[in-house]
């Protein structure tokens, strides 16, 4: 008897040994994480992060998948669908609407200590609370801003526009300048609508009304679209704007040829590296009868489908650490999500970074809604029909904002 | 007489064990697919319960469906259309022996060697409004004195989509051709030359009814193919400016994965898949039809 077991106890030990020795298939826990590629860096930072995490806890392997932003979504549409959820992953904010009434997310609530929720800034982590419970955290923030090029504000005699009115006299002056276009427009694919936004914003718009329905109708809508269309008629932008995409329109502006763009933090690194002698500022959005400007922000969420949440948490805590979300942020251009991090003096000594930093105050969120792309694309559509004249503005707005209300059942 | 009426059974036992592994491999994911299309299904592919035909209803609804299948068959027409008119003389060039033929017959079919998203691609970047090679060129030879954005607006953009979808199926369709052509029999061609023939007469009495059935064959297979294509359309317009170049597979896709309504997309692409099935099943008993019909004129001529 005695025999026996001692030969059970020395046959475990050894197997835990080689198990320790080497087999890591046998003893480790598997996380299985999507990330989703924000630039060339972010796989190799994440493996990074990995790496740290394993070596502190070797019983844990993280499983990371790189996956590009523009197929995200249909692949984890595809894995949750085939039962081959990951355990966690980066997801657009917009999207966890959809992910939690699904009971895809799992929230996180009872994981979150005070402590750890502390080191958030309050701003990042509401979007991702939806009926009361967090269903995720901030991963990543932009916020949005005017560029304007400087060299040919002066050789047009013009300043940098502080409102919509100065905006228009400014294109004006830029257009008599040769081979010069006075406003980049995007109308072409991926966040068309969200440069229209930022005109229907600032015009004191919104994209729900308070009663939840399709801010498409209202005068302030028809109002900001308006100028855009003016703008188009009267050649102050690039010609046929539903051509441009949005790399469209920045590599107008890289090139020098265009005044005044709408953007994101992440096109500075761009301009540092390919157009290093263009110079350029970044200000706040032309101010109508509000100021505002668009947060963004993406989420890490938590698979309920998940066997492992325990050891996934632990390794999502240890990637908030502040040195990994120093170099996260700094690589890939973005706006802290922690407060240690923001308090950095990069953030408000770097012209750049505080301009767009700047707005956060007064930043506007894409709503937390169901249908959000389906949503989008309506906006888009009914975009397009106008910057290309084949409906009239208030028309097109129209419709569009009573097939957004069937989509949304008000 | 007797051996024509006679159902030969050991061929068509020779033939079952492939029918049946083609049948399970087609056929599951067809019943699969109609399981889907009755039900109401999830934001990420979850079913949610049996619902009928309601997902066909709400196709039926849809306007963009009717627009987007009206340009499917406007799309299919001309790309297929254009790509036979466009091969038929390749072929008969390429067939003809001269100086650096071999050479000339790579070219012809290289675009099939890259993917077509890669092409899709490269075509986008060089129809780009301001940056573009296309308008480059075209500036250089003073064609054009101000660039044209290619596809900013839908008409040009779909009828630019449609010639890059005749220059990618070329290469495929002028190879059945020249299959065809190297299979003709020579001796009509020098009995027709004795009598006198001109080129054009020759093609017309002699190549073009004896390629007739690798013509139907390339019908066939390039409406199948063609019918069904999204990466021109999606990499160069993604079916826009406002839905302007939309067909139904670029329709089906947005539904399926942008917007999360598996149900409704899984409804379309079953009508997809039965215009198709009804389309092949209708071409191939017309053509049957016919050569029954010319085989028996030929057997009476005979007689």
């Amino acid at each position: 008897m005695t025999f026996s077991i001692r030969k059970a106890m020395a046959a475990s030990a050894l197997a835990v040994g080689m198990a320790w020795a080497g087999s890591p298939a046998y003893a480790k826990t598997q996380v299985n994480f999507t990330v989703a590629e924000y630039s060339s860096k972010t796989g190799p930072y994440f493996e990074e992060v990995a790496a740290a995490f394993e070596k502190e806890n070797p019983d844990i392997h993280i499983n990371i998948q790189v996956v590009p932003w523009d197929t995200l979504l249909q692949r984890l549409t595809t894995d949750i669908a085939g039962g081959q959820a990951p355990d966690i992953s980066i997801v657009g904010t917009r999207w966890l609407v959809d992910f939690a009434s699904q009971g895809i997310a799992e929230p996180v609530d009872s994981y979150l200590t005070p402590e750890f929720k502390s080191t958030f800034i309050d701003t990042f982590m509401a979007p991702s609370v939806i009926d009361g419970k967090t269903m995720g955290l901030p991963v990543a923030a932009s916020a949005r801003a005017m560029l304007v090029n400087t060299d040919l504000l002066e050789k047009a005699g013009a300043k940098a526009p502080a409102n919509w009115d100065e905006f228009y006299t400014t294109a004006e002056k830029l257009k008599a300048l040769p081979d010069t276009f006075a406003f980049g427009l995007q109308g072409k694919e991926i966040e068309t609508d969200a440069y229209f936004y930022y005109s229907l914003w600032t015009h004191g718009g919104d994209i729900l009304k308070g009663d939840g329905t399709s801010g498409l109708d209202t005068p302030e809508a028809l109002q900001a679209v308006t100028l855009y269309k003016k703008m188009i008629d009267e050649g102050l932008t690039q010609p046929s704007p539903t051509n441009y995409t949005r790399e469209d329109v920045f590599n107008l502006f890289k090139q020098g040829k265009v005044g005044m763009v709408f953007t994101f933090p992440m096109l500075i690194p761009q301009i540092k590296a390919e157009a290093p002698n263009l110079k350029y500022k970044v200000l706040p959005f032309p101010e109508g009868k509000a100021r505002a400007t668009y947060g963004v922000t993406d989420t890490l969420m938590l698979f309920s489908s998940s066997q492992v949440k325990k050891e996934a948490w632990k390794f999502i805590e240890f990637a908030y650490k502040d040195e990994w979300r120093t170099k996260f942020d700094h690589g890939e251009g973005f706006l802290p999500v922690t407060k240690n991090v923001a308090a950095e003096k990069y953030y408000s000594s770097d012209p750049d970074i505080a301009g767009f930093a700047a707005g956060l105050p007064y930043a506007k969120f894409a709503p937390t809604i169901a249908n959000w792309e389906e949503i989008a694309d309506t906006t888009v559509r009914a975009l397009q029909q106008i910057y290309l004249g084949q409906a009239k503005p208030d028309e097109a707005l129209k419709a569009a904002a009573a097939d957004i209300n069937k989509i949304r059942s008000k | 007489m007797k051996s024509r009426t006679r159902i030969p059974t050991t061929p068509l036992l020779m033939i079952l064990p492939s029918f049946l592994l083609a049948m399970s491999i087609i056929g599951y994911p067809i019943l699969d697919l109609a399981w889907t299309s009755m039900q109401e299904v999830s934001r990420f592919g979850k079913m949610m319960g049996f619902i009928g035909l309601a997902n066909f209803a709400e196709v039926f609804r849809d306007p963009l469906f009717y627009s987007s299948l009206v340009r499917t068959l406007i799309w299919t027409v001309a790309v297929v259309g254009g790509t036979l008119i466009m091969s038929l003389p390749i072929a008969i060039m390429l067939n003809d022996d001269f100086h650096g033929r071999g050479l000339a017959r790579v070219i012809v079919m290289l675009p099939w060697a890259i993917s077509l998203t890669m092409t899709a691609v490269l075509w986008r970047w060089s129809l780009n409004g301001r940056a573009g090679l296309i308008n480059a060129t075209l500036m250089d030879f003073h064609i054009i004195t101000e660039p044209i954005e290619w596809l900013a607006t839908a008409p040009l953009a779909f009828t630019v989509e449609i010639l890059v979808g005749i220059l990618v199926s070329i290469p495929f369709t002028t190879t059945i051709f020249l299959g065809g052509l190297s299979s003709l029999p020579q001796d009509s061609y020098e009995a027709a030359v004795v009598d006198g023939a001109k080129p054009w007469e020759l093609f017309r009495y002699i190549t073009l009814p004896l390629m007739k059935p690798f013509i139907n064959i390339a019908i066939v297979l390039n409406v199948i193919y063609v019918f069904n294509s999204l990466p021109i359309i999606w990499v160069m317009t993604e079916g826009g400016p406002a839905n302007g170049t939309d067909i139904l597979v670029t329709y089906l896709y947005k539904l399926a994965f942008r917007f999360g309504q598996l149900g409704k997309a899984s409804a379309i692409s079953l009508i997809m898949f039965f215009v198709l099935f009804v389309f092949t099943i209708a071409y191939v008993l017309m053509v049957m039809r016919q050569e029954h019909d010319s085989t028996a004129e030929e057997v009476k001529n005979d007689a």
